[in-house]
């Protein structure tokens, strides 16, 4: 008997303390780096169905009619794990291999940041001010990006990270100012006060819809998505600065873009789309943090899928298209969106509801 | 070797001073948007400064070769210089032949060549479509693109027997006469063609996105065009209306009715919409053909100089009273494999998708060519490259080039 | 073809009287043919009576007379009444030393052509802005190709090499 309560307390103990560890859990399970990858293939197999719907064609078929190709995506993930790493000669070796780990890195950092629960024992860091942190750490991947570009020693890789410089300063703004709106309607940083703000239904997204907008178009903006494909556009300069990468390294860098997309689109869940809004988490390990978990995962993939979606109908923008989109019109609506934000917290919106998030 | 300050040359680099700061990108064969050639651009920044086109990877010495060989087997060797627009290739080469032969085909070989021809010139703008989407990034008109223009290359296997190398015109008339059920897989192609350019325009050409990257990208005016002697549909979406067919009609093109669409601008977006014109018109052509051929008995394919030369079971399975297939081989008429052409030099224009294509032929009355030169309407636009593209910034480079519809096996023949 | 004829007085009429050109014209094909050193002003007058481009510049090679025949074949693509004709404007030059004064500054379409002839037939012409081989490379240009005294050899296809000279650099042979 001392050996059953042994064994249940030692894997109660290995659960909660190791894979239940919130650091350790939002990193690398969910909605860190094996939900992302889980979500990456997932994602690409359905860009790739959707558009063949649109295309007149099938999509992956061959490899699995049954399922409708849905192992495509595994056997192209076993291929770009056993095709040759070719590394020229001239590139600068120490920086071209660390920039895309780095950048993988770095575009999961902000899921630190971010609470998936409201119940205080799985909070990954206890912090007051968790959106302003998420959105903070979200900005830092794009230097790595140049770096790669630039240790790349290539003409093309050059034009692209110059490309992508140039787009970093026309998304930024944008970004920041749309996800940060929120808080000035809920009155608080906090993003689990922002989520049991938005649990009487009254989703941010659909009061304050212009920032939702533009916080789209900003995400699409950062991770090279259709109309905004421009640092790696493949019939002007190859793969831009992910041209000198073969094998599993382009598979990297194709997967920090996916990364991204995809930590942005769990932020945007939480802020926009009411995060676990409906359901209140309870106590335990799995209701009270794997079910809310899986509620802003399946919400975070379906802005993905939107996204995905966008490649069948849009061409790509130039450059100075690009940016003349993003500080012609999509600062000022940010700034719109920013102050019908302020607007609704000097009409008490969220209080009326009898739901006001101030913690205490 | 000038060494500048702080450059380093690593070992196989060669180092070298510029005059003016221009950054040199080599849009090179092995691009995926810049197709068997290479463009050497410099830029100043983003701005294109000098463009040079350097072409000859797809050389694959043609009027050399035709030279060697007899003035038959010249056909299938022209063809392979745009292969997608076969018969549009290959109807002036014979045609010049058979002015120095002294020999009009007879009036059902012109109008199946005309058919031919404009099923050709759709399939030929439908590919030029794809190109130029996978240049802008827009992954679903290069499929539609492609897809329909299945339709057409299954139309021409129908009537020629093969895809795309048809070998269809020949001295005197056509290699075959057309199917029976042919003019109602014609008129279905048409009707389903019309609607599907409506989804075109809609997805592409009035797509917000990507008229920003068309309009006003790629300017030439008329004069500049005539100057640089552009051809085809880019010189009539500048405003300038020539047309080979309208100029010189050859075939049935003075009998049938058709127009010649004009556009002013002469951009990107202009060139796009002329080419979506020209199929409607390519289209309606079709049919034209079609219902005379039905209408008319159906004699005389080739003239009766060849004709007469055919043994009697070529005339017995021609007139369906032998079956096709089986052990009756019908090849070639013999008559062409020893053609002796009079001496003398003549000189045919036709108008092929992309451009104007001619034909300057030399006969010293032998079995061979003494020369044969050909221009397509692919090497009269290249100059467009080196004037019109330089103001323009890089990312422009494929709008204008997918707007030109160039094929570089075209212009290196 | 009464507007052939007319077309053969038009176009004499063009060049004027007394400039050694011969107009003839067979089967349809209506070819001039002057001298090297007025090349430059019969274009010239061609291009004021209204053919504004050339469709093809070409060069024909007679080794039996010693001679190669440049050609420029124009037409008018904004005269509608002209643009049914194609004027070819030929001139005979030595093959010895092939010059030809350069007809960019007239025809400015004649641009990439000049420097197709140049590398195939060694025809230099003189005051093009930019003669280097187009198509070619240069030690293939250098062979002149197109000149009837380059023999095409047909080719081999059993390719001779030595295995044991092929060395390979991949690491796990």
């Amino acid at each position: 008997m001392v050996e059953m309560v042994t064994a249940y307390v030692a894997w109660h103990d290995l659960l909660r303390y190791l894979i239940f560890y919130p650091p350790v859990y939002q990193f690398i399970i969910i909605p860190g780096l094996i939900a992302a990858l889980v979500v990456a293939i997932f994602i690409i197999w359905f860009e790739r169905k959707a558009a063949a719907r649109v295309q007149m064609r099938y999509g992956p078929y061959e490899i699995s009619p049954r399922t409708g190709g849905a192992t495509q995506l595994i056997a192209d993930l076993i291929r770009y794990s056993f095709q040759e790493i070719i590394v020229p000669r001239t590139v600068d070796a120490s920086i071209y291999f660390a920039a895309p780990v780095a950048a993988v890195i770095l575009s999961l950092m902000p899921l630190d940041a971010i609470p998936l629960t409201s119940n205080p024992a799985f909070w990954p860091i206890p912090m007051d001010y968790s959106l302003l942190i998420a959105v903070a750490l979200s900005t830092l991947s794009p230097i790595f990006v140049m770096m790669m570009a630039w240790a790349s020693n290539n003409k093309f890789s050059l034009i692209g990270g110059v490309r992508e410089s140039f787009i970093v300063t026309a998304y930024e703004l944008v970004a920041v100012l749309s996800l940060l709106s929120v808080a000035a309607a809920t009155s608080t940083y906090n993003l689990v006060d922002i989520v049991s703000a938005q649990s009487g239904g009254l989703w941010f997204g659909l009061l304050d819809p212009v920032a939702f907008l533009t916080a789209f178009i900003a995400t699409l903006m950062t991770t090279s998505g259709f109309p905004f494909e421009i640092p790696d556009s493949e019939s002007e300069i190859v793969a831009g600065p992910y041209t000198e990468y073969s094998g599993l390294m382009y598979g990297l860098d194709m997967g920090a873009a996916y990364i991204k997309r995809w930590v942005f689109a769990v932020l945007m869940a939480l802020v926009f789309l009411g995060g676990w809004a409906p359901y209140t988490p309870g106590p335990g390990i799995l209701l009270g943090y794997l079910v809310p978990s899986l509620i802003v995962s399946v919400k975070a993939l379906v802005i993905m899928a939107i996204m995905s979606f966008m490649r069948a109908v849009y061409g790509r923008y130039r450059i100075d298209q690009a940016l003349g989109v993003a500080w012609e019109i999509l600062i000022p609506l940010a700034l719109a969106a920013f102050g019908i934000g302020l607007a609704e917290a000097y009409f008490h919106v969220y209080a009326y509801m009898g739901v006001m998030a101030i913690a205490g | 070797m000038a060494e500048a300050s702080g450059t380093v040359a690593l070992p196989g680099m060669d180092v070298r001073r510029l005059e003016r700061n221009l950054y040199e990108v080599y849009i090179g064969p092995a691009h995926p948007g810049s197709g068997h050639m290479r463009i050497v651009v410099r830029v100043e920044g983003d701005v294109m400064v000098e463009v040079d086109p350097d072409i000859g990877f797809v050389h694959r010495t043609m009027e050399k070769l035709s030279e060697g060989r007899d003035w038959m087997k010249n056909i299938p060797l022209l063809e392979r210089m745009a292969i997608l627009d076969a018969c549009n290739v290959t109807l002036p080469y014979v045609e010049a032949v058979e002015k120095l032969l002294d020999v009009d085909p007879p009036e059902r070989a012109k109008y199946l060549r005309t058919l031919l021809c404009e099923i050709n010139r759709v399939a030929s703008h439908l590919y030029g479509f794809g190109i130029f989407g996978v240049f802008l990034g827009h992954s679903t008109l290069y499929m539609w693109a492609f897809g329909d223009r299945e339709i057409f290359v299954e139309l021409a296997d129908r009537l020629t027997g093969a895809r795309l190398t048809h070998s269809y015109p020949m001295f005197g008339g056509v290699r075959r006469d057309m199917p029976d059920d042919f003019g109602q897989n014609v008129r279905r192609a048409a009707a389903y063609m019309r609607r599907r350019l409506d989804e075109y325009a809609d997805i592409f050409l009035r797509n917000p996105n990507i008229r920003s990257r068309l309009a006003g990208v790629g300017v030439i005016s008329g004069a500049r065009a005539v100057e640089m002697g552009l051809s085809g549909p880019n010189v009539r979406a500048s405003g300038v209306r020539y047309d080979a067919r309208l100029a010189e009609p050859y075939e049935a093109y003075d009998r049938v009715d058709f127009e010649v669409p004009v556009y002013e601008e002469g951009d990107s977006l202009a060139r796009a919409w002329q080419r979506v014109d020209e199929i409607r018109q390519s289209l309606s052509i079709m049919e034209q053909a079609v219902d005379w051929l039905e209408r008319h008995p159906r004699e005389g394919f080739i003239h009766e100089k060849f004709w007469k030369t055919a043994p009697p079971i070529y005339k017995q399975v021609y007139a369906g009273a032998v079956p096709y297939a089986g052990k009756y081989r019908v090849k070639m008429i013999p008559l062409y494999a020893s053609l002796r052409v009079p001496a003398g030099r003549s000189f045919a224009r036709v108008e092929s998708g992309r451009g104007e294509i001619i034909y300057y032929v030399e006969s010293d009355g032998k079995d061979t060519p003494y020369r044969v030169r050909v221009v397509s309407g692919s090497f009269r636009n290249v100059i467009a490259f080196k004037y019109a593209m330089p103001g323009h910034r890089l990312a422009d480079l494929p709008a204008i080039y997918g707007s030109f519809d160039y094929f570089p096996p075209e212009w290196d023949r | 073809m009464t507007s052939a004829v007319s077309l053969v007085d038009r176009v004499k009429g063009i060049l004027g009287p007394g400039e050694g050109a011969r107009v003839e014209q067979q089967k349809g094909y209506l070819e001039v043919t002057v001298d090297a050193g007025s090349l430059r002003d019969a274009a010239a007058r061609l291009k004021a009576a209204g053919f504004d481009h050339v469709k093809s510049v070409t060069a024909v090679d007679y080794p039996a007379k010693n001679q190669i025949k440049v050609i420029y074949h124009a037409s008018s693509m904004l005269d509608e009444e002209l643009s049914k004709y194609v004027v070819g404007l030929a001139t005979l030059v030595d093959r010895d030393d092939p010059v030809v004064p350069s007809l960019v500054g007239v025809w400015l379409s004649a641009e990439f052509q000049e420097r197709e002839v140049y590398e195939h037939f060694g025809v230099r012409f003189d005051g093009h802005p930019d003669l280097r081989p187009l198509l070619l490379t240069p030690g293939l240009a250098a062979q002149r190709p197109l000149r009837k005294d380059f023999k095409v050899v047909e080719e081999d296809d059993y390719l001779k090499s030595t295995f044991e000279e092929y060395t390979s650099t991949r690491r796990w042979v």
